[in-house]
């Protein structure tokens, strides 16, 4: 356990917190110069931060985390003992002491009244559980990309985090980092009123039939499947690599959707935030099979559309009105900081919104989720994005979620 | 091609290649258009969920289910609801089956199924937002088991109605049903306020807004109270 220093003084920071004028808005982080040390700030004044899923990406984000000065890192949770011992050195390095408190299950965590944030990187899967439980717990939120596995989970993770004002943001640093080529130039208004932009990514995830394998001693098998069905262990079904045609969950039903959400997180980010969409979902799903192939095009009510895999059509590839001109936009950027954590972490400071807020993170991966159920049932869809469903459409309408295995519940 | 596939499917076990299973996907696609087709499709299901086949095949029959069951399966989905191997997957495929049977087949089972199972059913219910089972999870949210009284809950908030509402006001949660009691009723008031009534709306905020609630409560209900006067904070 961290931040002992303000109580060894008598007091704490939700003490300072607490007897704040400013009351409900303010943000948790006070200034209390008074406990600073050289140029870093007080454990005071720190964030309390912990991480839940700390493999691949998880790790990445804790070191994103870990080195800021304005972060206490005081815990680790995962279901695997390599991950989790691996993370918790590295906190314990860092702060040259073993006061970093590791967990195999989540709500430990969530239960801790002295944490701020979390960062969460698990499988796809747990993602929505976790966040909504994590904002029903006052913590503030930085979740890895794609944030829902379905759309039912989307919904409620925005929901849940408007209902108690938290800071949720999604996890892809490349919508802003990745495609200024494209972006760029449509907001200066360079390639005129924007007709389409086109994203290739894939493939859809598949039913994960792997054999059987011996179970290891470190995971946590039953906590690593959680709301998933029920089956039995193999290395390739838990494996976080980024590979998704079948050696790891990413390729999975159950636990992904494939490179379709994988990486459309990143392309459909890139692709609605360069035609200025990102705040809207689409309400046309039109399915095409023609003579060059299955593809998808989704339209929103401003006339844009967001295609996929449109035969002979380059990824990220924008479609404007040559000779024409629009007038330039400012483009976003991060509020804070020179990346992502930077972002999210001045965004909990102030209370704003971060660059990748849960709404603009859900709004893009809709397009995967969207895509995917128009190219499992071939055909066109309406979609109703106020009530969160395809408009008469009661067959597609089945695809807005899946049976969570007992006792996981959204 | 599909009598192979359902072949294959009666003998599916884990580590067996899915390719020959394929059939199956592409008749379900056609089935939208073709009713004698997905009649026929759903009775072969049904004869494999039936049979002494593999779990993994009785599993890989459920999420097919979910795509093309009608009433026609309730019952024999219904059959594996208390039994703790099939239970998850007979619900997989139940909570989408847009039909009132499945509804109702859920809902009667809270009767014969109990801990986990039980809160598989009632997170099911709550995820069809099954109005017509407000009054038997009310029923729970006075079980003695807080995982019970917290499932219950939170299905009761994805409903959200005025009914539901005034049941999770009477709850005196413990453990970790605290915090998905409190969750429920600010999902009601929202669904409250959207529906335009603001005074119900405004006496659930009201409850959260002060006292020694945590604080990102306290800022739930003077949001909402806000929210109810027309005001954005």
């Amino acid at each position: 356990m961290g931040r002992k220093p303000l109580s060894q003084l008598g007091s704490t920071r939700r003490d300072f917190i607490k007897a704040g004028s400013a009351a409900l808005a303010t943000p948790y982080f006070v200034s209390s110069s008074i406990f600073a040390k050289d140029d870093k700030p007080a454990p005071s004044d720190r964030l309390v931060v912990a991480g839940i899923g700390l493999g691949n990406m998880g790790s990445g984000d804790q070191g994103g985390f870990l080195n800021r000065s304005d972060v206490q890192y005081v815990a680790v949770c995962d279901v695997r003992k390599g991950p989790r011992e691996a993370a918790k050195g590295k906190v314990d390095k860092k702060y040259g002491n073993k006061d970093c408190k590791d967990y195999v299950d989540f709500r430990e965590i969530l239960a801790r009244d002295d944490i701020d944030v979390v960062h969460i990187a698990t499988p796809d899967h747990w993602h929505a559980i976790q966040v909504i439980e994590a904002c029903r717990h006052g913590k503030d939120v930085y979740c890895q990309k794609p944030e829902s596995r379905t759309i039912r989970e989307g919904k409620l993770m925005v929901d849940t985090a408007r209902r108690y004002a938290r800071v949720v943001s999604g996890g892809s640093q490349r919508v802003l980092e990745d495609y200024k080529k494209q972006v760029e130039p449509a907001w200066a208004g360079e390639l005129g009123p924007i007709k389409s932009i086109n994203v290739n990514v894939g493939p859809l995830s598949t039913i994960c039939n792997l054999p059987a394998e011996d179970l290891p001693p470190d995971i946590d098998w039953e906590m690593w499947l959680g709301p998933a069905p029920w089956a039995p262990y193999n290395s390739k079904r838990c494996s976080g690599g980024f590979n998704t045609k079948g050696n790891t969950w990413r390729s999975y039903v159950d636990y992904s959707g494939g490179g379709m959400t994988d990486w459309g997180a990143h392309h459909f980010g890139g692709a609605t935030f360069a035609v200025d969409v990102r705040e809207l979902q689409p309400e046309q799903v039109i399915f095409h099979n023609d003579k060059d192939g299955k593809w998808v095009e989704m339209k929103y009510a401003n006339g844009i559309a967001v295609t996929h895999n449109r035969p002979k059509t380059g990824n990220m590839v924008i479609e404007g009105t040559p000779g024409e001109k629009r007038e330039a936009k400012p483009v976003p950027t991060y509020k804070g900081g020179k990346n992502i954590y930077g972002d999210f972490i001045e965004c909990v400071k102030t209370r704003e919104k971060p660059f990748r807020d849960i709404e603009l993170a859900v709004n893009t991966v809709i397009l995967s989720h969207l895509a995917t159920i128009a190219y499992r049932l071939e055909r066109t869809l309406k979609w109703d994005s106020a009530k969160q469903e395809f408009t008469g459409d009661a067959e597609a309408n089945r695809f807005l979620d899946t049976a969570r295995r007992e006792p996981w519940q959204i | 091609m599909l009598d192979q596939a359902f072949d294959a499917l009666k003998k599916l076990d884990y580590g067996a290649d899915l390719k020959p299973l394929e059939a199956i996907d592409a008749a379900i696609v056609a089935s939208q258009k073709d009713a004698a087709l997905q009649k026929d499709l759903e009775t072969r299901l049904l004869a494999v969920l039936k049979s002494d086949a593999p779990d993994d095949a009785k599993g890989y029959v459920c999420r097919k289910l979910m795509i093309v069951g009608t009433p026609a399966s309730v019952a024999a989905l219904d059959e594996l609801l208390p039994q703790e191997k099939y239970s998850h997957m007979a619900r997989y495929a139940l909570e989408r089956i847009p039909a009132k049977e499945a509804a109702a087949a859920l809902r009667d089972s809270l009767t014969k199924v109990n801990g986990p199972l039980k809160i598989g059913v009632i997170a099911s219910l709550g995820a069809r937002r099954d109005a017509d089972s407000v009054a038997a999870l009310i029923a729970q949210l006075s079980d003695s088991d807080e995982q019970i009284v917290r499932a219950a809950a939170t299905a009761l908030g994805s409903i959200a109605t005025v009914d539901a509402a005034k049941a999770l006001a009477g709850v005196k949660p413990t453990g970790v049903a605290k915090s998905a009691v409190v969750d429920a009723q600010l999902a009601c008031a929202e669904a409250i306020l959207a529906a335009g009534n603001k005074a119900e709306a405004l006496a659930i905020y009201k409850s959260f807004a002060g006292g020694d609630q945590p604080k990102h409560i306290k800022l739930a209900g003077t949001r909402g109270m806000l929210a109810c006067a027309g005001k954005k904070d």
